[in-house]
Parts: structure tokens; C-alpha cells; sequence
């Protein structure tokens, strides 16, 4: 069994059920449980490299960290709260520290989730899957995919425009107003270029007779099979217990919106 | 919804939402440094640039749908791109897309000026703001806080989405790019008059 093997739209179903039960509780125990238990699912039936998982982990553990920071920096005192560090300005209160500490975690658990879910499925899969099993039109599905294909051009188009405007000697943009001028120099063209192409794209397409009717056969049909539903068992499971056990242990607290 | 839509207008409104979907990623980056240095009230000061490809779109193509379509399209692109947004953005998308289709819907799709694309924005704006008041919880915040989070985030839709798209929009009208939309032949009218 492999995570890149389970349906595309069942998984995107399975982790947003899963953030959406999630989302209900707040407390430190039921994140770091998800987070173990994602990671571990990630890494073993994933086999997703490392380097890639930290580096879109990074801007999640840079949020993580401002929250525990900003528990210190603005502390909601309340009668009754334990002071137990403090220094100049900064206090830090068990409370306050135990919200930022659940707040981040809670933080990094959609963030483990949403990447086991990105660096599993390859974006033609979830397309495909999202017309086959969903039901999202051939119009707009095959629309996006012509879409996707273009950025690739488009980053080659920018390159072009900063090479060409280098060449007549642009200079360097310094104030804001000279920033904005130069934001346009370059979005404008590039939009433009994109729109044609899309209209030759639509031209071709319909002259190779695409009609985008619903009623069609698929070259790479997407499969449903009892992994997916597997999955969706052992994921929602797995948030469910971990709910459990963060009330067993008397953590468990409704979120409240702290912050 | 898309029955009536011809396959050029289709593309065209990917491509536009696939373009943006790389600017929201991007100003996803500057949000967290804003967020660094305010708090959660910086993301509100550049929320609007996250509806302008609802403006753009509504405003080339005219066609209702047009907002709603491309907001979402934009979000499931970010999505495919793989960053660590997972796919609950498509849900955040479809509403602030929302948002703006019921202002335009509000107009029965025939009334395009700037003001009502500047309540668009603002549409946006307010179903985002109900969305992230349910789903983070801010009822819990300090009234005073979260309403001026709201007025910043209203502004924002205003300013960022609304204006900022109709420049956007009318600068790519001048390339000529647009002649067979709406707003290219309207922009075609206007200077041969």
C-alpha cells in the first residue's frame, strides 16, 4: 500500500474532514498525536523525500514560533495565572504558554496533513479525479490542465521581458511609485501573451473536436478500491482517538478562538 | 453553469486563475510577515488581493459564474501547485468567490462600474471574514480587535481587489488582447468614438 496509490478526491475528502474535527478542539495532546501520526503515515507509505517535506514545513514552524512569541510578548494576564518567567516586559504566564504551545501545534498538525497530502498526489491525478469521481466539468477541468501547462512558458516569458528590459537599460526600480510602474511593466505583457495563448489553445482544442460534454470515456480512468476507504477509516480514526486520549489525560478543551 | 460558456472563455478564465493562483502564493509569503510583525490584523491590511482574480474575470468576461469559477479554480490550482495549503482551500475559495458573484449576481451581471466592483471586493470580503469567524473561532478575540480586523479587511477587498483589478484589467484592454471580450470591445468603442 502506498499513499500515492489512494484516490485523489477521497484524500483531499479524508484531510479536510479531518481539519474540519480538528478545528473543533484545542489542547497540545490531540495535535502532537496527529503529528506523530501523520509523519510517521507520510514517511512510511509515502516515501517522500525529506528535504522537500522541510522545506514546505518551514513557513508553518516560522508561524508556530510567532505564536509561542507572541503569548510572551502580549500576555492576556488573568487573575489566577501563573507567572513563571518574567524579564523586562516580557512575561510569561503556564496559561499563556500552554495556548501558544497548542496554538502552534495545532498549526503544524493542518500543516503535516495538508503535505501529506500534496507530495502524495500529482496535480493531473487530482484533476482527473476531481472530473471522474466529482463530477467537475471536461470544460473546466481540461481548462485548468491547459492552464497549468502554460507556467512554465509564462516564467520563461518573464525572464525574457527582465533580459530585454536589462538590454534597453530599465533602471532598477528604487521608490514605491517606481515599483508599482515596473510591477505593470511586467504584469500586463505577461497576461496579455497569456490570453492569446489561451484563445489559440481553445481554437485547437475545439477544431480537434473537444466539445467538453459530460458523457465521456477517459483515456486514464481514475479508480476507486477499498485502499481509499481504508485510508478515510484510519485517518478519521485516528483523529478520533487521539481526541479520546487527550480527554482521558484531561487536556481536552473546545476551541474558543485564543489567541 | 458552464453550458452557456464557450470553450475560449473557459481557458481564458483558467489561465487568468492559474496566473493568480502564483501571486496569492507569493503574497501568501508576505502575509506571514505581516502577520509577524501585527499580528493576525496583517493579513487583513493585504486580504484583498486575494479576490482580485474574482474582479478580473467578472470584469473581462461578464458571464455570471465568472467570479465564483475563478476564485475557486485559483485555490485548486494553489492546491495542485504543492504548497502546504492543503485542499480545505478550495472551500475558503468557493466563498470568497461567492462573495463577489452576489454582488455582481445583485446587478443581474449588467452593471460593471467601478463602484460595483469595489463592492464586489468587499463582498469578498465580508463572506471571508464570516468563514474565518466561524472556523478560527475570533468570537473569542476582543470585539474592538476583531472589528477593526473587519473594517482593514473591507478596505482591503476595496482597494486591493476592486481598484487594483480594474487597473489591471484595463491596462491588458489597451494591449488589445481582450477584442473579443466584453471589455475589450467596449474599450474599442470608446476610442473609436
Amino acid at each position: 500500500m502506498s499513499l500515492h496509490e489512494v484516490n485523489p478526491s477521497i484524500k483531499a475528502f479524508t484531510i479536510v474532514i479531518s481539519i474540519l474535527i480538528l478545528s473543533a478542539f484545542f489542547d497540545p495532546i490531540t495535535p502532537i498525536l496527529i503529528i506523530l501520526w501523520t509523519v510517521t503515515l507520510t514517511f512510511v507509505f509515502g516515501r517522500v523525500s525529506l528535504k522537500k517535506w522541510l522545506l514546505l514545513l518551514a513557513p508553518f514552524l516560522f508561524i508556530a514560533v510567532i505564536y509561542v512569541w507572541s503569548t510572551l510578548l502580549f500576555p492576556r494576564l488573568q487573575e489566577g495565572d501563573h507567572v513563571i518567567w518574567q524579564w523586562g516586559f516580557l512575561t510569561m504566564t503556564a496559561e499563556g504558554f500552554r495556548r501558544g504551545v497548542s496554538l502552534g501545534l495545532r498549526v503544524l498538525s493542518f500543516a503535516t496533513l495538508s503535505i501529506m497530502f500534496t507530495l502524495t498526489t500529482k496535480p493531473t491525478d487530482f484533476l482527473l479525479s476531481l472530473m471522474q469521481q466529482c463530477k467537475l466539468p471536461p470544460k473546466l477541468a481540461y481548462g485548468i490542465m491547459a492552464g497549468y501547462r502554460f507556467l512554465p512558458l509564462i516564467k520563461e516569458e518573464f525572464q525574457i521581458l527582465q533580459n530585454a528590459h536589462r538590454v534597453r537599460g530599465v533602471a532598477r526600480a528604487r521608490t514605491i511609485s517606481e515599483k508599482m510602474q515596473q510591477l505593470k511593466r511586467y504584469v500586463i505583457p505577461l497576461l496579455a501573451g497569456a490570453i492569446r495563448k489561451a484563445e489559440r489553445t481553445a481554437l485547437a482544442m475545439e477544431s480537434k473536436g473537444f466539445t467538453g460534454e459530460k458523457n465521456r470515456i477517459f483515456y486514464r480512468e481514475i479508480k476507486l478500491s477499498y485502499i481509499d476507504w481504508l485510508f478515510f477509516i484510519l485517518m478519521i480514526s485516528a483523529v478520533v482517538l487521539s481526541v479520546c486520549i487527550s480527554w482521558k489525560f484531561g487536556y481536552l478543551q473546545f476551541y474558543n478562538g485564543e489567541l | 453553469m458552464l453550458a452557456k460558456w464557450k470553450l475560449r472563455e473557459v481557458i481564458v478564465l483558467s489561465v487568468l486563475a492559474v496566473v493568480f493562483a502564483v501571486v496569492y502564493l507569493l503574497f501568501l509569503q508576505l502575509g506571514n510577515v505581516l502577520f509577524g510583525l501585527f499580528g493576525l490584523i496583517g493579513y487583513d491590511i493585504i486580504f484583498g488581493i486575494w479576490f482580485i482574480v474574482s474582479i478580473i474575470a467578472a470584469y473581462i468576461i461578464r458571464k455570471p459564474g465568472a467570479a465564483f469559477l475563478s476564485e475557486t479554480v485559483a485555490a485548486t490550482v494553489e492546491v495542485m501547485l504543492g504548497n502546504a495549503v492543503g485542499p480545505q482551500l478550495i472551500i475558503s475559495g468557493m466563498i470568497q468567490g461567492l462573495g463577489a458573484e452576489a454582488v455582481f449576481a445583485a446587478t443581474k451581471w449588467k452593471n460593471y462600474s467601478t463602484w460595483v466592483l469595489m463592492a464586489a471586493g468587499m463582498g469578498s470580503s465580508v463572506f471571508s471574514f464570516a468563514w474565518g469567524f466561524y472556523v478560527s473561532g475570533f468570537a473569542a478575540l476582543s470585539p474592538s480587535y476583531v472589528t477593526a480586523m473587519f473594517f482593514v479587511r473591507l478596505v482591503s477587498g476595496a482597494l486591493l481587489a476592486g481598484l487594483l483589478g480594474k487597473y489591471l484589467s484595463e491596462g491588458l484592454a489597451k494591449t488589445g488582447a481582450l477584442n473579443s471580450f466584453p471589455l475589450g470591445k467596449e474599450h474599442k468603442r470608446n476610442v473609436t468614438v
